[in-house]
């Protein structure tokens, strides 16, 4: 589970993150949405633990600074970062032996594979392409097995079978019962699977709903969204 | 072409709106202004006397080197198929519009020119001080200036040349470059030899660099040529290299009329590699291709193969050495710290002769080293390891984290220290025990830069302002040696004589201990740096 509690994130006198609360349950995957400069990569990098903020944010009851949280936090950032020097393998090597994992060499087999990095495993991360990398900071997330991960607009840059296996993974992970969150606005790619819809503007939850709800409602995730986030404009009219 | 002149008209409009709006920019362009206008004045106050003046065969030898420090980099950027021409906003928005590939060149080459007239402005500064200090008229001064103005239009002619043969014959790169590499070193081997032959004496040294056969040098010689006929009175030596400049440039003219251009994919490639160089610059992060030896990179043994928890992060960093260099530590700053290491020791031998002087050059060879290493230390692993969120997520005590990401630069100095106080040994001889302590210390200021950067980062933060963080860093840096330079110099001042052949030890014996120890505090004291990547 990921608790958030009046998470709020200034760079000087700009807030980009205004008193946020949500919580995520074990097993949902919560869409963060909204347009840009909305506040949702500073947020999921204020979950992450990457910036300082005002609030609390918890991972699993460990607050999300702790070692107990670190250890099952997995995080995929918005611009892929591999080790220029590293090869795809000894990414999975190097992330294996600094969260102390046992055993990971089956996993990061199937992981390498199934994002189609199994005939790359000897190319260092600065021979791969823009994707290729985004692959490895997915392997890299989840070869620590996880209970919560962080989604920074993972579909960008994926090719079309990537971005297949990553939806069937991200509903092998929901099963599993962790907790994911997905920073995204490209809301046709969460359209089958998402369970919570939180969607910012200007720094704040402008809405949070639950899939059951907007179903019964017979909406869709994009009419939701354009309602909400254009109702400032509607407003104006 | 209007679009292109629109764009410039633009650029430059907005580019003075914008110094005007981020105050700190318009202060540094004042700064630089304001000391270009106090070199010309301190170029006519200085007082040199007359018997003073020195030879006019330095300012010619000088000269040379300019030109050749100005044309030789430009030519082999202009021969990298353009990449000093165009920027990544030119070749998205420029290069897709419809404007002919040759009006597109001439702009490139034109905003080069622009950009290297700026070497002019500063040189002119320096104007007056020539006048001061070698028996120079106004005129001749202005003349000087006005060759380095010519060097800068002729090169970017035969850059021009170059380009337009490279382009419609690709094979001709290597030949080129071999070229431009023979214009440096005919330059070198001739003054070598004339020495070797003449005797090595400063005399013979003057002489050498003002030989004729200097001028025989394509571009670089002519243009020394053109100026020193003119400045000597030497007006058929004026004329000839003229001749043969104008020759060039109507060559350069010639083919580029008749040459179909077709260079955008190579100069697409080299200005991305710029683009990703400059971002990383500006954003104070340090990418692979910015460091040494990162050209060909083969993957041979593969394997982190040790390390659990934070110790994994400096065992990636062996792994990632290995693939820079096979000799690991061993790199391009090694052979340069060595190569200045020798010079010291022999330029030092020759001027002390005896050998129980031999400390004094350790010292001498220490301070020097030491300030170069601070420009070999911007780009260290750990440095680099704060660009990715790794180290921040890894779940291990941020103390071990820090000592892990930092272990390999702070053991580099101590090998690079070894290799060259050794060489430096067999140089300069003196006792062993000054080339144990100059190693260290070497290797102590390794550690006081990489603490100075961790403080600064962690009083600007990780992602602060580059202007400010360098500030605070060199502000530390010197805060920090301080201590241990002044116990230093009063250990050794209440030395008996009999222990002064080992001078350097005692010198170097606090400035160790407290360098060691200070950056070991600033460890500690900066744990929490990684608890987020502000």
């Amino acid at each position: 589970m990921i608790n958030v509690s009046h998470l709020t994130k200034k760079y000087n006198r700009f807030v980009a993150n205004d008193n946020m609360s949500f919580i995520v349950n074990d097993g949902e995957i919560a869409v963060l949405a909204g347009p840009n400069g909305a506040g949702k990569s500073t947020a999921i990098k204020c979950i992450a633990g990457l910036l300082r903020f005002s609030g609390e944010i918890e991972i699993c009851g460990h607050n999300n600074k702790s070692m107990e949280a670190k250890q099952i936090l997995g995080y995929v950032p918005e611009i892929p970062a591999p080790f220029e020097l590293l090869t795809v393998w000894e990414h999975m090597e190097f992330i294996a032996r600094a969260y102390r994992l046992q055993n990971w060499q089956e996993r990061a087999e199937m992981l390498v594979r199934r994002m189609e990095l199994h005939d790359k495993k000897d190319k260092m991360g600065k021979e791969l392409s823009k994707g290729m990398q985004q692959k490895i900071s997915i392997c890299c997330a989840l070869l620590i097995e996880p209970k919560a991960v962080l989604f920074d607009e993972p579909f960008v840059g994926l090719d079309p079978h990537a971005i297949k296996e990553l939806k069937a993974m991200l509903n092998e992970l929901k099963a599993k019962g962790v907790t994911i969150i997905i920073s995204t606005h490209m809301l046709d790619s969460v359209e089958e699977f998402w369970d919570r819809l939180l969607i910012m503007m200007r720094g704040r939850i402008e809405a949070e709903r639950e899939r059951k709800a907007v179903e019964k409602s017979g909406e869709n995730l994009e009419e939701l969204f354009f309602k909400i986030t254009e109702k400032d404009r509607h407003d104006d009219k | 072409m209007n679009a292109i002149m629109y764009m410039l008209r633009k650029n430059v409009k907005n580019g003075i709106r914008d110094a005007f709006q981020h105050p700190m920019k318009l202060l540094v362009y004042v700064l630089v202004a304001a000391s270009l206008v106090y070199a010309v004045i301190r170029g006519f106050t200085m007082e040199v006397d007359v018997n003073d003046k020195l030879d006019m065969r330095i300012l010619s030898g000088a000269f040379l080197a300019l030109l050749y420090f100005i044309s030789i980099p430009i030519m082999l950027k202009g021969l990298s198929t353009g990449s000093s021409f165009f920027s990544m906003d030119d070749v998205n928005n420029i290069f897709v519009a419809p404007i002919s590939p040759k009006r597109i060149l001439v702009y490139g080459i034109g905003k080069q020119l622009a950009t290297s007239l700026f070497l002019v402005v500063c040189f002119s500064a320096y104007g007056s001080m020539a006048i001061k200090m070698f028996d120079l008229s106004w005129g001749n001064a202005l003349v000087l200036v006005a060759g380095i103005a010519l060097m800068l239009f002729i090169v970017q002619m035969v850059t021009l040349l170059v380009f337009c043969l490279c382009s419609a014959h690709p094979r001709l790169t290597t030949y080129f470059k071999y070229f431009i590499y023979s214009l440096a070193l005919y330059a070198l081997i001739s003054v070598i030899a004339f020495m070797f032959q003449n005797g090595m004496t400063l005399e013979n040294l003057y002489t050498a660099i003002t030989e004729d056969f200097l001028e025989y040098v394509p571009f670089i010689g002519w243009v020394h040529g053109v100026i020193f006929g003119i400045i000597g009175g030497n007006t058929l030596n004026a004329l000839i290299y003229s001749s043969l400049l104008l020759l060039s440039c109507i060559t350069s003219l010639i083919a580029f009329k008749v040459t179909k251009l077709d260079y955008y994919e190579d100069v697409l490639q080299n200005a991305e590699s710029y683009y990703e160089f400059r971002e990383n610059l500006r954003s104070g992060t340090v990418s692979e291709s910015m460091l040494p030896g990162s050209g060909r990179i083969k993957v041979r043994k593969t394997g982190i193969s040790r390390g659990k928890g934070a110790s994994a992060i400096f065992f990636k960093h062996l792994r990632e050495g290995s693939r820079r260099s096979r000799l690991m530590f061993f790199n391009i700053n090694t052979i340069v710290l060595i190569g200045i290491t020798a010079v010291i020791g022999f330029a030092m031998k020759s001027f002390f002769g005896t050998e129980d002087r031999a400390t004094v050059i350790y010292i001498g060879a220490a301070v020097i080293c030491a300030y170069v290493q601070f420009f070999f230390s911007a780009a260290g692993d750990w440095v680099k390891e704060l660009n990715k969120p790794y180290i921040f997520l890894i779940p291990d005590d941020p103390v071990k984290k820090l000592i892990m990401a930092g272990a390999t630069s702070i053991i580099k100095p101590f090998i690079d220290g070894a290799v060259s106080f050794v060489l430096l040994y067999f140089i300069v001889g003196g006792h062993f025990l000054d080339v144990i302590s100059c190693t260290i210390v070497y290797g102590s200021f390794g550690c006081i830069y990489i603490s100075s950067n961790i403080l600064a980062q962690r009083i600007v933060g990780i992602s602060g302002n580059r202007g400010v963080f360098i500030t605070f860093y060199m502000g530390i840096i010197v805060l920090l040696m301080i201590p241990g330079i002044v116990g230093g110099v009063l250990l050794l001042s209440n030395i008996g004589a009999d222990l002064t052949n080992i001078a350097a030890t005692f010198l170097a014996l606090p400035v160790m201990i407290w360098n060691i120890f200070i950056s070991f505090m600033i460890f500690l004291m900066c744990r929490n740096l990684l608890n987020n990547i502000e």
